[in-house]
């Protein structure tokens, strides 16, 4: 079925819907992210004020354009996590798995990509401010965005619990300790507090490449596996309402 | 489903109107807007001079950009009966309906660190005072999604009756447009798209006061709607 | 299906043992580069540790990895009442290695060796701080499997072999981590 029509007549619509939003939101994040801003992989910690000031000039307009984007439109990562509170509607536990996972990960937007984005923006906007509140500001930008990982912890370990306590088959149970991978990864983060360089700096192999190798697949595979939940649900055709999942 | 109490969350919404345009006017800063092309020293001197009205302001807007939340879970309460099959549209609405009043709360918190300590440096001022004229102006993705999802719920909502008039998707659909110019209010600091130009604070600022009042009436409406259709099942 | 054929516990968790020995390998080759580096940095890093209380630490999970083997051997022979002993035993021997653990770092702390003070340290705090955490996580394992035992009527036989794969997961780390920072010198 075609893009057009999936998102008009499909039964299933709000769900493509989301599917969608979800897939184009991963995908311009990673653009702005990786190609636009070059924030990741992220900035060497050990840069001098000095070298700071010419991190930002060497990437002034990229930054400023770059999250703007985000700004526009970081809103839709609600839509990924709106399919997953679904989806763990759909599992045999209690209501409070979804809820705790719908409001973690909503407000992990904040500190998850909303402060690098000011943080960074700020900086590239006053090429002339004293280096020293560059080099505050680009601390800012990457520790928030990669030491914030508490809510992503908390809430992989709650779709964990609730895809291996769930009857319903809804998710295989090799994705529910998948996400205790993940979890832990994101442990491995944390040390980006204490060190400025070395392998469990922000930008170090184990802290930034291996977290960022374990979490790419984590994402590709949580992306297809709601594309698969997706195509499998039997909404029905009859009329609405009379919501087939309430709640 | 109990409906009580829905009206008493609805009327308070005048309350929270008078409060946000009383802080919005007490704010030095906002009519005219602060430029961004000010120097260091005199954005220093500008939270000398209207220290208190700063603080003050800012404090109430700290107490309630909050308390907008309750009343979009009116809005959440009524998408139950818009003719969708699955509640993802309303989890959209419920994230970005959290996530829009923290954003907002984020920017308070810049502007009354800058008015905290009124003889700091006039470059750490100056940086705070752009944290926060940032976070208030780009700070809105939260926003636009929630626009777009309540513009799409409606889209969707397929029914000889909707819960909304399908002019209003479309409404949200324009405001969701109208916030989206002042994203970019870090490329520029003149001209209309900078953080006090006419695009990037009037417009967008004004499409979310018409976005409140408007929504509030198709609410309302809906509410009384479900009322009557409550009281004749009863 | 054949007795030969069948692999323990569900087939799921095997992911995660690979899954999870591919993280670990990572890190250990990290670990690895970084000694090659700094060879002499590191061995004279490494020689603040204590060996006999690695060998100490070694036997204890080793042993408790014994312990969940024969439990899940007396739950297949329904002799439910001697495998609740064997996951006590494997309780009470986790909670030795971590105590012995929580030493090891207090001594070493007290002697000025921490996360912060070398290259060495970092990866070693790291790389059994990171053991720390599955092994704790172990503990809720085992505590499904007790939950498992005390009452039949959830008592599933694939749960409680698919726990014991956890637990044994968490000693397999430990030999490997053990071997690579004590060991090799």
């Amino acid at each position: 079925m075609s893009l057009g029509a999936s998102l008009r007549t499909d039964p299933k619509r709000e769900l493509w819907f989301a599917w969608y939003s979800t897939v184009a939101f991963y995908s311009l994040y990673s653009v702005v992210f990786f190609v636009l801003t070059r924030t990741q992989p992220p900035g060497r910690p050990w840069l001098t004020p000095e070298q700071t000031v010419a991190w930002f000039a060497d990437r002034h307009w990229g930054l400023l354009v770059g999250f703007a984007l985000i700004f526009v439109l970081g809103g839709f990562s609600a839509t990924s996590i709106s399919l997953i509170t679904y989806s763990i509607r759909r599992m045999s536990v209690s209501r409070a798995y979804a809820y705790s996972y719908l409001i973690l990960y909503a407000i992990a937007a904040i500190p998850g990509f909303l402060f690098i984005c000011v943080a960074m923006t700020v900086g590239a906007m006053r090429p002339e401010r004293d280096p020293a509140l560059l080099h505050w500001l680009y601390d800012f930008g990457f520790l928030s965005f990669s030491g914030t990982m508490g809510v992503f912890l908390v809430g992989s370990l709650i779709w964990m619990a609730a895809i291996l306590l769930d009857k319903n088959g809804v998710f295989p149970r090799w994705f529910g300790y998948l996400n205790l991978c993940n979890a832990l990864t994101e442990v491995v983060i944390a040390p980006s507090w204490i060190f400025q360089r070395g392998v469990l700096a922000w930008n170090g192999v184990i802290a930034w490449w291996i977290d960022v190798a374990v979490f790419g697949m984590y994402t590709v595979v949580f992306i297809y596996l709601l594309r698969s939940l997706i195509q499998r649900d039997d909404l029905g055709t009859g009329p609405v309402p009379a919501p087939v999942i309430t709640g | 489903m109990s409906r009580s109490g829905e009206r008493v969350i609805f009327w308070t919404l005048p309350a929270v109107a008078v409060i946000w345009i009383a802080a919005f006017l007490l704010f030095p800063g906002f009519v005219p807007p602060m430029s961004p092309k000010a120097s260091a020293a005199e954005v220093a001197a500008f939270y000398r001079d209207h220290l208190s009205r700063v603080r003050y302001s800012m404090i109430l807007f700290n107490w309630f950009c909050v308390a907008l939340i309750p009343i979009l879970m009116l809005l959440v309460e009524r998408m139950r009966g818009m003719a969708h099959r699955t509640p993802v549209l309303r989890y959209c609405v419920i994230g970005a309906a959290g996530a829009a009043p923290i954003a907002f709360l984020t920017s308070t918190v810049f502007w009354l660190i800058a008015a905290f300590r009124p003889d700091r440096s006039p470059a750490l001022t100056q940086m705070c005072n752009d944290l926060a004229w940032i976070t208030f102006t780009c700070g809105v993705p939260f926003l636009i999604g929630l626009c777009v999802f309540v513009a799409v719920a409606i889209a969707y909502d397929d029914q000889e009756q909707p819960v909304f008039p399908r002019w209003v998707g479309r409404f949200n659909l324009v405001i969701a447009l109208a916030l989206v110019p002042a994203c970019f209010a870090g490329l520029t600091l003149d001209g209309p798209f900078a953080w006090n130009g006419f695009v990037s604070f009037w417009v967008k600022n004004l499409a979310i006061a018409l976005w409140i009042v408007v929504m509030a009436v198709v609410l309302r409406q809906a509410m009384d709607r479900d009322r009557v259709v409550a009281g004749a099942a009863a | 299906m054949t007795e030969t054929e069948r692999v323990p516990g569900e087939g799921d968790m095997w992911f995660f043992v690979v899954f999870e020995s591919l993280v670990f390998t990572s890190y250990f080759c990290v670990y690895l580069y970084d000694r090659a580096q700094h060879e002499h940095a590191f061995l004279k890093a490494q020689s603040a540790l204590n060996l006999p209380l690695g060998i100490v630490e070694t036997i204890l999970l080793l042993t408790s990895s014994w312990a969940i083997a024969r439990c899940v051997q007396e739950v297949r022979a329904a002799r439910y009442r001697s495998a609740q002993r064997f996951v006590l035993a494997t309780v009470g021997l986790g909670v030795a290695f971590f105590g012995c653990k929580l030493a090891e770092w207090v001594r070493l702390i007290g002697d000025g060796h921490t996360f912060t003070s070398s290259e060495f340290m970092q990866h070693f705090f790291f790389l059994t701080g990171m053991h720390a955490i599955h092994l704790l996580i172990g503990f809720v394992v085992l505590g499904v499997i007790r939950y498992q035992l005390a009452d039949p009527q959830h008592r599933s036989h694939q749960t409680i072999e698919t726990c014991s794969t956890y637990w044994h997961t968490v000693d397999l780390f430990w030999v490997l981590i053990f071997a690579l920072l004590y060991i090799v010198r």
